[in-house]
């Protein structure tokens, strides 16, 4: 993003622009909203999660001029809805989602608002999969770009950063080796595969429960051992879920995961592990036994181990991906958004894959910040590769 | 100079050569041991009898042994494991032609029959002029077992008869000594009294010297080369890391990404397999005894089991415990249709291969050498890669020529200390010095780009080592 800043501060690709956004409160959002203030974008920023706010983060940022904050940690449902419906304002021309909650509520509550919003980007796979749903049943108002899929981010944020920061998390709330132990990851996606290595990597042994047979089959062949949750269930130390789906660890599982079993969920919402469904089972709830660990105890004795409440693990317990990631990501966003500002009148209200160039120009800045240095294609390569005349 | 040897065929020779030509690149220990001590001739006197594979990487090694001046004669320790092209060149030597070969007496190739592998050892035990050897270079011990047996029988005046229930194998070496008794009177006690030392290469010729020194029957002193850091960590480990994998694929040419794949074992040799395994996308489970090497394999992130456990469920089963019946015929008759079986251990006894060649019905299908299909009556069968025998040298080429660099440049350096430091070496098992491991380790550096941080004085005080090593304590595990 540091590659951006005279680029934006020069062109001002958002002047006289109010941007809201729903991000997580961390610094690497911090950054993304300077450098679209510094193109000349007035930003409202509320929180996409009610646990993951950084006060001291927040803090920081509504001390700048022209950037506005509505985010405190631990903050309940009606405060976090709240202080989206606040970042809307009067309204807003691009927003920066991430998990949808801020483009539902335009479409919702803040309707409205919605003649006069331009357009806007959505960062993460759970709102582009709600964006999609939306623009299936024409509900969608306007152009969204789905900036969480494109083939660098996903490389470095979904593989790379939540594979880290995944276990990260985990090994923070509960200090646990993961060496020898039974790690089960739900879901083989390019998240559930970054944590699946990285939990191999420090000595685990890997089972993945896939519903798709093509990563059930990737998965495989890469030497994991795929299983059923029911079959998985009894014989793990530690669940990951990462599937983006809901209820995947459910109330059938809890009767066979074994005593001290550790849970965690590395997807946006907190419906994947169905926190609901242990609770119910659960004689005692012990919050807190650690932080971000609370020991469910069930009938029989047996004690299995929340982490973060069922929520994104890596962001509740640690402190989401490494910057590097984000840095990619949100310069994806921050490209997008931009390209977005000039080219509105011709994009329809839909949902939108970013353009490879501007992926390629992010993955063109992280290089140059890491100092990688890269081959060019010479005339006569791009003539060969172009050619279809020319075989053996 | 000789025209004795027994090979598969000189005309290979030139091939050979050039194979050896491109090892030597690959084996820069030996070539430096080579320059090192090739004008002082250390190993002048030297008869060297050796029993090891008779490789490529091999052949390196005769020859840097002939370049310090040993004269020296060869058998493999194997029957499967001779590339025949190798002995070929051999016998035929740098300077010879297959019309002149000029090289040293080899006696091996690809395929022997258990009766001509042992006449093959006797051969490369039995001198020009009814001298015997007077050092041994062994793989598995097999030559020093021959002197032994052979001296021991000489000493009770004659051979016991074998007992039904004895494996052909010992069968065949008593009829070979009851002759030699009655032929050669007295050779085998003469050849032990002249034999200085053995050097030995493997766990499983290594365990066999510790017994015998344990018995008080070990005749001469032993060099333990298989126990030097860069032999055992190195050959057993990276080495077969290497050529299990080469050895199934040419074998078989499954895909190993989604098999699952049983390990036997997770000492050295178990390791390095495991971790090619998983290299290539296989789901790997350990077997073990040992509880420290089931807890280092766990903490490495296999699930260990029981063979019991999956037997009826893997793909591929790979034995690397230097131990017996590690795979019985009833297991091997519950696994699943064409489950790969193979055995990278020195010997042929830890897959039971008498019991399922004897198994009722069963129906063995040669696919191609060294694979063979044996279908029960039910029709389901199984894969056995080099009837059992190690299937990284049946199947494929063994060790890379790096790799056997370091085992090898081990093997030269334990023969000088024996040859020429005979009296500090009173009859016993030793392994080599940490300084000439240290060396065999620097002489490797080099070809590799490696650059050695050097100590200064200070932090070598500091931790109380040697400047120029050894660097660490004997007990030191790596």
């Amino acid at each position: 993003m540091s590659g951006l800043l005279p680029r934006f501060t020069g062109e001002s690709p958002f002047e006289g622009l109010r941007v809201a956004a729903c991000l997580h409160v961390t610094p690497e959002t911090a950054v993304l909203v300077r450098l679209l203030r510094a193109g000349g974008a007035s930003v409202a920023l509320a929180a996409s999660n009610p646990l993951s706010t950084q006060d001291d983060i927040a803090a920081a940022l509504a001390a700048t001029e022209g950037i506005e904050v509505f985010a405190r940690a631990g903050i309940d449902r009606s405060g976090y809805y709240r202080h989206i419906a606040q970042a809307l304002g009067d309204g807003v021309d691009l927003v920066v989602d991430d998990g949808g909650d801020l483009v539902n509520t335009l479409h919702t509550s803040a309707a409205a608002l919605l003649p006069g919003v331009r357009g806007g980007c959505e960062s993460t796979t759970t709102g582009v999969i709600r964006l999609r749903r939306m623009a299936a049943d024409g509900a969608l108002a306007f152009p969204m770009i789905a900036a969480n899929d494109t083939p660098a981010k996903r490389m470095m944020d979904n593989v790379c950063g939540t594979g880290q920061s995944v276990l990260d998390g985990i090994l923070r709330a509960t200090n646990t080796l993961l060496a020898g132990k039974t790690v089960v990851v739900a879901g083989f996606g390019a998240c559930g595969a970054g944590i699946a290595e990285r939990a191999l990597g420090l000595g685990a042994q890997v089972i993945i429960t896939e519903v798709d047979p093509v990563r059930a089959l990737d998965a495989s062949l890469r030497g994991f051992r795929v299983l059923p949750m029911a079959a998985a269930a009894p014989v793990g130390d530690v669940f990951i879920s990462a599937t983006g789906s809901a209820d995947v660890i459910g109330a059938a599982h809890f009767d066979l995961i074994r005593d001290g079993a550790i849970l965690a969920n590395a997807g946006h919402f907190d419906v994947e592990i169905n926190v609901k469904a242990l609770a119910e089972l659960a004689v005692d709830v012990r919050h807190d036994v650690r932080p971000h660990v609370d020991a469910y105890e069930l009938t029989d004795g047996r004690r299995l181990l929340l982490l973060a409440e069922g929520r994104v693990v890596n962001l509740v317990a640690a402190e989401g991906h490494p910057p590097e990631v984000m840095d990619l990501a949100f310069g994806i966003v921050a490209l997008s958004l931009a390209w977005l500002a000039g080219n509105v009148s011709k994009l329809a209200a839909d949902v939108h894959p970013v353009p490879a160039d501007i992926d390629a120009e992010a993955a063109t800045l992280v290089l140059a910040a890491t100092g990688t240095r890269i081959d060019t294609l010479t005339p006569a390569q791009r003539d060969y590769l172009a050619s279809w005349r020319q075989g053996s | 100079m000789t025209a004795e040897f027994q090979v598969a065929d000189l005309g290979l020779a030139s091939f050979g050569r050039k194979e050896i030509q491109l090892a030597e690149h690959e084996m820069p220990g030996l070539m430096t041991v080579r320059a090192e001590y090739g004008p002082s001739q250390p190993l002048k006197g030297a008869r060297i009898t050796g029993s090891l594979h008779m490789t490529v990487q091999t052949a390196v090694l005769i020859e840097t042994l002939t370049a310090l001046g040993a004269q020296v004669r060869w058998a493999s320790c194997n029957i499967f494991s001779t590339q025949d092209h190798a002995a070929a060149a051999v016998a035929v030597g740098p300077d010879g032609t297959p019309d002149d070969p000029r090289g040293i007496p080899v006696f091996a190739w690809k395929g022997e029959t258990l009766e001509e592998y042992w006449q093959c050892t006797d051969k490369a035990l039995t001198w020009p002029g009814g001298d015997g050897p007077n050092m041994l270079l062994d793989d598995g011990g097999d030559a020093t077992l021959l002197v032994h047996k052979g001296a021991e029988y000489e000493k009770a005046g004659g051979v016991p008869s074998p007992s039904a229930d004895d494996p052909e194998e010992l069968v065949i070496i008593l009829d070979r000594l009851r002759n030699s008794l009655a032929d050669h009177p007295g050779k085998w006690t003469r050849a032990a009294e002249s034999i200085k030392g053995v050097t030995e290469e493997t766990t499983t010729g290594v365990h066999r010297l510790y017994e015998m020194a344990k018995e008080g029957s070990l005749l001469f002193p032993a060099i333990n080369v298989n126990d030097s850091v860069t032999k055992s960590k190195f050959d057993n480990k990276y080495g077969c890391r290497h050529s299990l994998i080469d050895g199934i694929n040419r074998g078989t040419d499954v895909l190993i990404g989604g098999k699952v794949a049983v390990v036997c074992g997770y000492g050295d040799v178990g390791k390095g397999c495991a971790e090619s395994l998983r290299g290539q996308g296989a789901r790997v489970i350990v077997t073990e005894i040992d509880p420290i090497c089931a807890l280092q394999a766990a903490m490495d992130g296999y699930q260990v089991a029981t063979l019991e456990d999956v037997v009826e469920t893997a793909d591929i089963f790979v034995t690397a415990t230097g131990n017996r019946d590690i795979i019985t015929a009833t297991q091997m008759s519950r696994m699943k249709h064409q489950a790969i079986v193979g055995n990278i251990g020195h010997f042929d006894n830890e897959i039971d291969m008498a019991g399922l060649a004897k198994w009722p019905g069963v129906h063995r299908t040669n696919i191609k050498p060294q694979v063979d299909e044996f279908a029960f009556p039910d029709g389901h069968g199984v894969i056995i890669l080099s009837e059992g025998r190690l299937l990284n040298l049946g199947n494929a080429t063994g060790h890379p020529s790096f790799v056997m660099s370091n085992s090898f440049t081990n093997q030269v350096i334990a023969q000088v200390e024996l040859f020429t430091k005979t009296e500090e070496y009173p009859i016993g098992v030793y392994t080599l010095p940490k300084h000439l491991d240290e060396k065999v380790a620097r002489l490797h550096l080099d070809a590799l780009g490696v650059r050695l941080t050097q100590l200064t004085k200070s932090q070598a005080d500091y931790i109380g080592v040697p400047l120029e090593g050894p660097y660490k304590p004997e007990h030191y595990r790596y």
